[in-house]
C-alpha cells in the first residue's frame, strides 16, 4: 500500500511543474507564438488553400485539381519550364558561388586582422544594400545599347554589343553573372570563421613534408571546412530555388520565358492572376522539392561530417 | 520583481501582435486606394475628400495613396484577403481578375440610373463584363506614336497630312527610312521586358486587331491579321531603321529629344507638355532640360494601317471599381458609389483630364472642361480623331474568357514577341505558336481562322 502511494507521489512530482519550468515556458511563449503565427499557420493555410479554388468570399473545394493542373504535361505549361530554369540557375550559381567565396576567404586569410576586416566589410556591403537598388545598378550595367557599360567593355576586345537581358541567349547568363558577382558577404565571413578554426599544427606538419599551397588547400583546408561547405550549400540551394527578385526586376521572366523561375511563376499566379490555390499548390511542390534536395545533400555529403 | 517585469514585457510583445487599430466610429468610412493617376491626383483627392466630407457629415473618406509600381500587387493582396478598399483604381484589362475573385460589385444596383447615364456608353463597356457594370471610367487613354515634328518637317514630310488622314505601313517605313542616319534611328520603341506588349497592342490596332475577341466572341489573335502584324514587326526589327537592342521605357522619349530617334512609341498626347517644358528649360538654360536635348516640336501621330485594314487606335480605359470586403453592406455601398461618382465626374475629372491632355468620358466632365491655352491644335485634333477610332470591347465576353486570354498573352504571346524582337524566332514561328496555344486554351472552333 505504502509502495503504491510512493509510486503515485513520484509520478505526480514528475508531472508537476516547478516554478522555473513555468517561467521557462513563459519565456519561449513569445517565440512560439511568433513561429506559429508567421510560419506554422501560413504553411498549414497554404496546404489547405492548395485544395481550393480560392475566392475571398466562398472558396470551393476542388481536391487535387491545382496539383494536376500544375503537373499537367503540356508544352504550354510554364511550371516545367520554370522548374528547369530554376534548376539550371541553381546548378550553376550555387557551386560557383561557393568556390568563389572559398577562394576569396583563402586569399583574405593571410592578411592582418584590420585588412581582413576591410575586405570582409567590402564583400558584405552589397548584402545590406537594397536588392532593388542593386538591380537598378545592374540594369544600367546591362544596358543593351552600344553605350552600355558591359557592351563598351566588350567593345575593347572587339566583341560586338550584346542584347544582355533581351536575348534568350544571354538573359539567364546575365542573371547568373549578377548573382555570382554580388552576394558573397555572408559566405566569405562564414568561410573565414571556419578557416580560423583550423589548428595551425596541420599546416606546420604539411610544411615539414614540403606540401605546396594547393596541396594544403586540397588536403587540409577543404576537408576541414566541409561542414561549413555543407551548410552553405544547403542554404544556398534553398535560397536559389526561391530566387525571385532578380528575375522579377531584371527581365520579368523573359524573353521567351527564358528566365521565368518558380518563385516568379508563383508570384504571378497569386498576385497578378488571382489564382491563389494554384500558387499554393506550386509553392507546396517547391517546398517538397527543396526538402528532397536538402535530404539528398545531407545523405551525399553529410556522411563524414561531424557537428 | 525582475520576473514580473519580464513577464509584462513578454505579454506586451505577444499582445502587440494581435493589436488592432480598430476604433468604434459612428461615421461610415469609405476607403479609396489610388495611384497618382495624374501628377497631382493624390493631392486633389485630399481636397475632394474635404469638400465631400463637408457636404456629407455622416461620411468619412480614407485615402490610401500608392505608387504605380506597388498598386496592382497591393490591391490584389488586399482583395484576396477579403480586405479590399471600397474603391480602387484599375485598368479595364484587370477587371476580369476581380470579377473572377468575386469581389467586384455590380454598381448599377447602388447608383442612380441618371447618374450612370452621365458616363459614355463606350467607356462604360470597358468597365463591364457579361452585361454587368463594375466601375466608373476615369479616362480613355490612347496609345500611339509621337515624333520630332521639327525634324520630320525639315525632311519634307507632311506631318499635318499624316495627322489628319493617317498613313499606311508602307508610308511609315518610307518615313522612318528617311529619318535614319548614322546618329539617328527613324523609329524607336520601348521594347525591353514587359513593355514589348505595348507594341503588339498598338500596331495591332492598325492591323485590325483592336480587341482580343471579335463581335462573334472568337479569339482574334489567331487570325491572319496577326501574321501580317508579326511580319511587319519582323521587317521593322531587321530593317536597321530601329534599334536592334532592348530599349527601356524611360529611354524612348529621351532618344527623340536628344536627336537619336525621329519617331518613338509608345506615345500619348500629354507628351506635348514634356516637350514644351523641355524647350522652355533649354531657353532658360537653367539646367533642368534633358541632357544633350535639342529644341523641337512634338507631333502626336496615328499608328499606320496594315494590309488595307481600317484605321484604328489602341485605347484602354482606367477607372474606379467598387470592391467587396469584410465590412460591406448595402447601405455602405450606396455611400461608396456616391463618392465614386463624385470624383469621376464634373470639374474634378475635368481638371485631371487637362493634366493628361485627354477628353473626359462623362458629360458633366466635358461641360466643366476648360482647355488651357497654348495646346497644339493639330495634336489636339489628332488625339480627338484617335479617341473616336478606339473600338470598345465586344459585349458578352465572360470573366473566364478574359482571364484565359490574359494568361495566354502573359505566358505565351508576350514572351514569344520578345524573342521575335530579339530576332531569335521568325514571325511565322511565333504565329504558329500562338495558334497552337490558343487552340489548346479556347478550342479551335472558338478562334478566328483567316482574315478578320
Amino acid at each position: 500500500m505504502n509502495g503504491t502511494k510512493e509510486k503515485q507521489r513520484r509520478v505526480c512530482s514528475r508531472l508537476r511543474l516547478t516554478n522555473d519550468d513555468l517561467w521557462g515556458y513563459v519565456f519561449i511563449a513569445a517565440a512560439m507564438v511568433i513561429f506559429c503565427m508567421f510560419t506554422l499557420y501560413p504553411v498549414i493555410s497554404a496546404i489547405y488553400t492548395s485544395f481550393l479554388k480560392y475566392k475571398p468570399f466562398g472558396s470551393q473545394y476542388i481536391g487535387l485539381k491545382n496539383y494536376a493542373d500544375t503537373l499537367k504535361f503540356s508544352k504550354f505549361n510554364l511550371f516545367y519550364k520554370a522548374a528547369y530554369n530554376t534548376l539550371l540557375y541553381t546548378v550553376v550559381v550555387v557551386p560557383l558561388s561557393l568556390l568563389l567565396s572559398f577562394a576569396i576567404a583563402v586569399m583574405i586569410l593571410p592578411f592582418q586582422k584590420k585588412v581582413q576586416s576591410v575586405f570582409k566589410a567590402m564583400y558584405y556591403l552589397p548584402g545590406i544594400a537594397s536588392g532593388v537598388a542593386l538591380s537598378v545598378v545592374w540594369l544600367w550595367l546591362y544596358d543593351s545599347s552600344p553605350d552600355g557599360i558591359f557592351n563598351r567593355l566588350l567593345g575593347f576586345f572587339g566583341v560586338p554589343a550584346q542584347n544582355w537581358l533581351s536575348s534568350t541567349k544571354t538573359s539567364m547568363l546575365s542573371l547568373m553573372i549578377m548573382a555570382l558577382l554580388s552576394s558573397h558577404g555572408v559566405r566569405v565571413i562564414t568561410y573565414i570563421a571556419a578557416l580560423l578554426g583550423i589548428d595551425n599544427s596541420y599546416f606546420e606538419a604539411a610544411e615539414l613534408d614540403g606540401a605546396t599551397f594547393f596541396q594544403k588547400v586540397h588536403f587540409i583546408v577543404w576537408p576541414l571546412v566541409k561542414p561549413t561547405t555543407l551548410f552553405l550549400l544547403i542554404t544556398g540551394v534553398i535560397g536559389s530555388f526561391q530566387v525571385f527578385m532578380n528575375a522579377y526586376i531584371m527581365t520579368g521572366g523573359g524573353p521567351d520565358n527564358s528566365t521565368t523561375m518558380i518563385g516568379l511563376l508563383i508570384y504571378r499566379n497569386a498576385f497578378e492572376r488571382g489564382e491563389y490555390g494554384l500558387a499554393c499548390a506550386q509553392a507546396i511542390l517547391l517546398t517538397i522539392a527543396i526538402a528532397l534536395m536538402s535530404l539528398f545533400q545531407f545523405k551525399a555529403m553529410g556522411v563524414d561530417v561531424e557537428y | 520583481m525582475k520576473k514580473i517585469i519580464s513577464m509584462l514585457l513578454v505579454c506586451v510583445m505577444v499582445l502587440g501582435l494581435f493589436a488592432m487599430g480598430a476604433s468604434a466610429e459612428s461615421k461610415d468610412t469609405i476607403v479609396v486606394m489610388a495611384p497618382p493617376v495624374t501628377g497631382g491626383y493624390l493631392e486633389k483627392l485630399e481636397t475632394w475628400k474635404a469638400d465631400f466630407e463637408a457636404e456629407h457629415p455622416n461620411l468619412t473618406i480614407e485615402i490610401i495613396g500608392t505608387s504605380w509600381d506597388e498598386h496592382n500587387g497591393k490591391l490584389s493582396t488586399m482583395a484576396q484577403a477579403g480586405e479590399a478598399p471600397d474603391i480602387a483604381e484599375i485598368s479595364s484589362g484587370a477587371l476580369g481578375t476581380f470579377v473572377e475573385m468575386g469581389v467586384a460589385i455590380d454598381i448599377a444596383k447602388y447608383m442612380d440610373a441618371d447618374r450612370l447615364a452621365d458616363y459614355d456608353e463606350g467607356a462604360l463597356k470597358y468597365m463591364s463584363l457579361e452585361g454587368t457594370t463594375y466601375g466608373l471610367p476615369l479616362y480613355l487613354t490612347i496609345q500611339s506614336i509621337g515624333a520630332n515634328k521639327t525634324m520630320m518637317e525639315e525632311l519634307g514630310i507632311d506631318v499635318k497630312k499624316i495627322q489628319q488622314e493617317g498613313w499606311t505601313y508602307e508610308e511609315f517605313v518610307d518615313v522612318i527610312k528617311k529619318g535614319t542616319t548614322d546618329k539617328c534611328y527613324g523609329f524607336v520603341f520601348a521594347n525591353a521586358g514587359v513593355t514589348a506588349s505595348d507594341m503588339l497592342y498598338m500596331f495591332g490596332a492598325g492591323a485590325g486587331l483592336s480587341n482580343t475577341f471579335t463581335p462573334e466572341l472568337k479569339y482574334a489573335f489567331t487570325s491572319e491579321n496577326m501574321l501580317t502584324l508579326l511580319n511587319s514587326v519582323e521587317e521593322m526589327t531587321k530593317s536597321g531603321y530601329m534599334p536592334n537592342f532592348g530599349v527601356e521605357a524611360g529611354q524612348r522619349m529621351v532618344m527623340c529629344q536628344t536627336g537619336n530617334a525621329m519617331i518613338f512609341g509608345k506615345a500619348m498626347p500629354l507628351f506635348e507638355n514634356n516637350f514644351r517644358k523641355n524647350n522652355a528649360a533649354l531657353e532658360a538654360n537653367d539646367g533642368t532640360a534633358v541632357e544633350n536635348s535639342m529644341k523641337m516640336d512634338y507631333a502626336f501621330l496615328p499608328v499606320p494601317t496594315m494590309d488595307g485594314c481600317q484605321e484604328s487606335c489602341y485605347g484602354t480605359v482606367d477607372g474606379l471599381v467598387a470592391l467587396r470586403n469584410n465590412k460591406t453592406t448595402d447601405e455602405h455601398l450606396k455611400n461608396v458609389l456616391l463618392f465614386m461618382d463624385y470624383i469621376c465626374s464634373g470639374d474634378r475629372i475635368a481638371s485631371c483630364m487637362n493634366e493628361l491632355y485627354l477628353e473626359p468620358v462623362c458629360q458633366t466632365g466635358r461641360d466643366a472642361l476648360v482647355l488651357p491655352e497654348g495646346r497644339d491644335a493639330d495634336n489636339l485634333a489628332t488625339a480627338g480623331r484617335c479617341i473616336a477610332m478606339v473600338q470598345a470591347p465586344p459585349e458578352g465576353v465572360t470573366a473566364e474568357m478574359s482571364a484565359t486570354a490574359k494568361k495566354l498573352m502573359d505566358e505565351q504571346i508576350i514572351p514569344k514577341f520578345q524573342a521575335l524582337l530579339a530576332g531569335e524566332i521568325t514571325a511565322q514561328d511565333m504565329y504558329d505558336h500562338i495558334v497552337e496555344a490558343a487552340h489548346d486554351a479556347f478550342g479551335a472552333e472558338n478562334c478566328v481562322s483567316g482574315k478578320i
